[in-house]
């Protein structure tokens, strides 16, 4: 199976893209906020930028090479086999779909054939002769998607694919892709600044601000474990906070959070200083009356709520600590009716223990320190 | 009527409008989508006749095309007071009007869809032949009629370069002219009315491709 490995570095409008990075037979999603680098990145693999320098390397084949004492290589993108299915789709106004999906196999003599086995696979075949203004997102995207497929590609690059896409339509075509890469075998980049798409599709997270990776691994890692405040951040991590580690045991670590002493779960803990935080879902609104339950008896504090929201789906308040900073709590609108939860009362919260991450500042794969819970 | 310079006037347009194709394209191209080192110098140069007197561009076109300059050393022939000089002053005075239409046709392509065309396997000509093309089609036939239009009407810049002989290189406008100077007034009408016509016409077509 090819591998697919990028190490470029670019000199860009607002700042350098610098990027190393290996992609499997797997989708790896690349993950951050607009202005990243995402598009960049892609459009260097594909050959459609050129890097200042740097390789890229699809298994044996050099696609792309800069660097002093060797001769320079650069593939032109119509060589390099990759079905790239841009952000907009990019799809020629100009033309039927069935005439799209004929575009790269004009030279060939089962040309027809190959785009109508195309079109069936991905469920248009109906729309053949209908032009893209005429058809929905949902179905433009299986058009593109159809199109870059028609390359026999050996990588796919897919750019914030559905973006534009409501729902349920999202959630169809989410699945296609995952079925797509398994039956292609081939590397998979997505781009997304959607956290749901990264985890609906994604066997890895890579996620990249200002040009640079801040880290790559499994999803689930990366989003339980952010390496850096960066990455957490742009994950959308709520409720970040420094703390100094006060204690270290088999039970767990305990950290002094200006003045608050909360209880975590035993976890690696790097340094005297730690970022951590405890997502808005996993602080909880007790009832005054009601005995305390083993998953919420740590942890617990009084606040004053100075903001109280209603939100689609959910209720969120914003609640200052007596250590003087603010937490964002977030539950069920159909939870705590019988609270009165409004701005300038009083709440008593409990900081769930298993759920006060603590952040991982060393890059991936290196040490951690001993200490570890 | 003059059927001699109506005649005359057909093929100096159209000859002239096939220059203007052959060099204006592939300027507004180069305009529209490679940005390099002296773009604004061609670009004053291409537009320049728009605003000169026409009988400055026709002096400047004496001076190339005559026995001492370099058109004539190259093509080893004078075409002064030719009606070949007559096309080439229709294609300089309507470049202008084709080159502004066609780079603007060209900028107004999505370029992710010539991206999109070179991931699928296409050259860079064949980008430009089945996508950038067919998609700037009415912008192109828009300034294509507009410089053939402008070309068609010519007068200063001819009448320096080619004359006013009459069967030879006396073109619509300048028939118009002499019909004036010899006091043929219902001759002047008709010629009038007809150049008159056809510019019109050629305005509301140039309208209906840009609306579109």
């Amino acid at each position: 199976m090819a591998r697919l490995t990028v190490d470029i570095r670019m000199r860009l409008r607002a700042f350098r893209l610098e990027v190393s990075l290996a992609v499997e037979d797997e989708i790896l999603v690349l993950f951050g906020p607009s202005g990243a680098g995402k598009t960049t990145l892609l459009n260097a693999v594909a050959g459609l930028a050129e890097p200042d320098e740097g390789e890229i390397r699809l298994g044996e084949t050099l696609f792309f090479r800069r660097r002093p004492g060797v001769p320079a290589v650069n593939v032109p993108a119509r060589r390099r086999r990759v079905g790239y299915v841009f952000q907009h789709y990019a799809l020629f106004p100009h033309m039927t779909v069935l005439e799209n999906v004929l575009y790269p196999l004009w030279r060939r003599p089962d040309a027809h054939r190959r785009a109508m086995d195309l079109l069936i696979m991905m469920q248009i075949d109906h729309l053949a002769d209908r032009y893209p203004h005429e058809i929905s997102g949902g179905q433009q995207q299986r058009v593109a998607v159809a199109r870059a497929l028609a390359v026999d590609p050996a990588i796919l690059l897919l750019d914030e694919p559905f973006s534009a896409l409501d729902l349920a339509v999202r959630e169809r075509l989410q699945r296609d892709v995952k079925r797509l890469q398994e039956e292609l075998g081939v590397p998979v980049i997505y781009v997304t600044h959607r956290l749901e798409d990264a985890f609906a599709v994604g066997h890895r997270l890579a996620i990249i601000r200002d040009g640079r990776i801040e880290q790559v691994g499994a999803i689930e890692d990366v989003f339980r474990r952010p390496a850096t405040r960066a990455a957490a951040e742009i994950l959308g991590l709520r409720n970040l906070f420094h703390a100094s580690v006060v204690d270290i045991s088999p039970d767990g670590v305990v950290l002094d959070w200006d003045g608050f002493v909360l209880e975590a779960a035993p976890q690696p803990v790097e340094g005297p200083a730690v970022t951590a935080y405890i997502r808005p879902e996993d602080i909880k609104v007790l009832y005054p009356d009601r005995p305390l339950t083993r998953a919420v008896r740590h942890n617990c504090v009084e606040g004053l709520i100075v903001e109280s929201r209603h939100r689609s789906g959910f209720r969120e308040l914003h609640v200052r600590l007596p250590n003087g900073h603010e937490v964002e709590v977030r539950f069920p609108h159909y939870t705590y009716t019988p609270l009165d939860l409004e701005e300038g009362r009083s709440v008593r919260l409990s900081l769930r223990k298993d759920a006060v991450v603590i952040l991982s500042t060393c890059p991936e794969g290196a040490q951690v320190p001993s200490g570890v819970g | 009527m003059s059927w001699d310079a109506l005649w005359l006037s057909l093929r100096v347009t159209s000859l002239a409008t096939l220059i203007m194709v052959a060099v204006g394209l592939p300027v507004a191209f180069l305009l529209a989508r490679r940005p390099f080192r002296g773009r604004t110098v061609v670009e004053v140069g291409i537009m320049v006749p728009l605003v000169l007197p026409p009988s400055v561009t026709g002096y400047y076109l004496l001076r190339l095309l005559g026995r001492e300059g370099p058109v004539a050393a190259w093509l080893r022939a004078d075409i002064l007071f030719t009606w070949q000089a007559a096309v080439v002053a229709a294609a300089v005075v309507g470049l202008p009007l084709f080159v502004q239409a066609a780079r603007a046709a060209i900028a107004g392509v999505d370029p992710a869809l010539e991206n999109a065309a070179r991931t699928l396997g296409s050259s860079e000509v064949e980008v430009f032949l089945r996508v950038t093309l067919p998609l700037a089609r009415r912008g192109l036939l828009a300034g294509l009629l507009l410089g053939a239009t402008r070309a068609f009407g010519e007068f200063g810049a001819t009448l320096m370069v080619a004359g006013n002989i009459p069967g030879r290189t006396q073109t619509l406008p300048l028939a118009v002219y002499d019909a004036v100077l010899g006091g043929q007034y219902a001759l002047a009408n008709r010629l009038v009315v007809l150049m008159t016509v056809l510019a019109l016409g050629s305005l509301w077509a140039v309208r209906r491709l840009e609306e579109a």
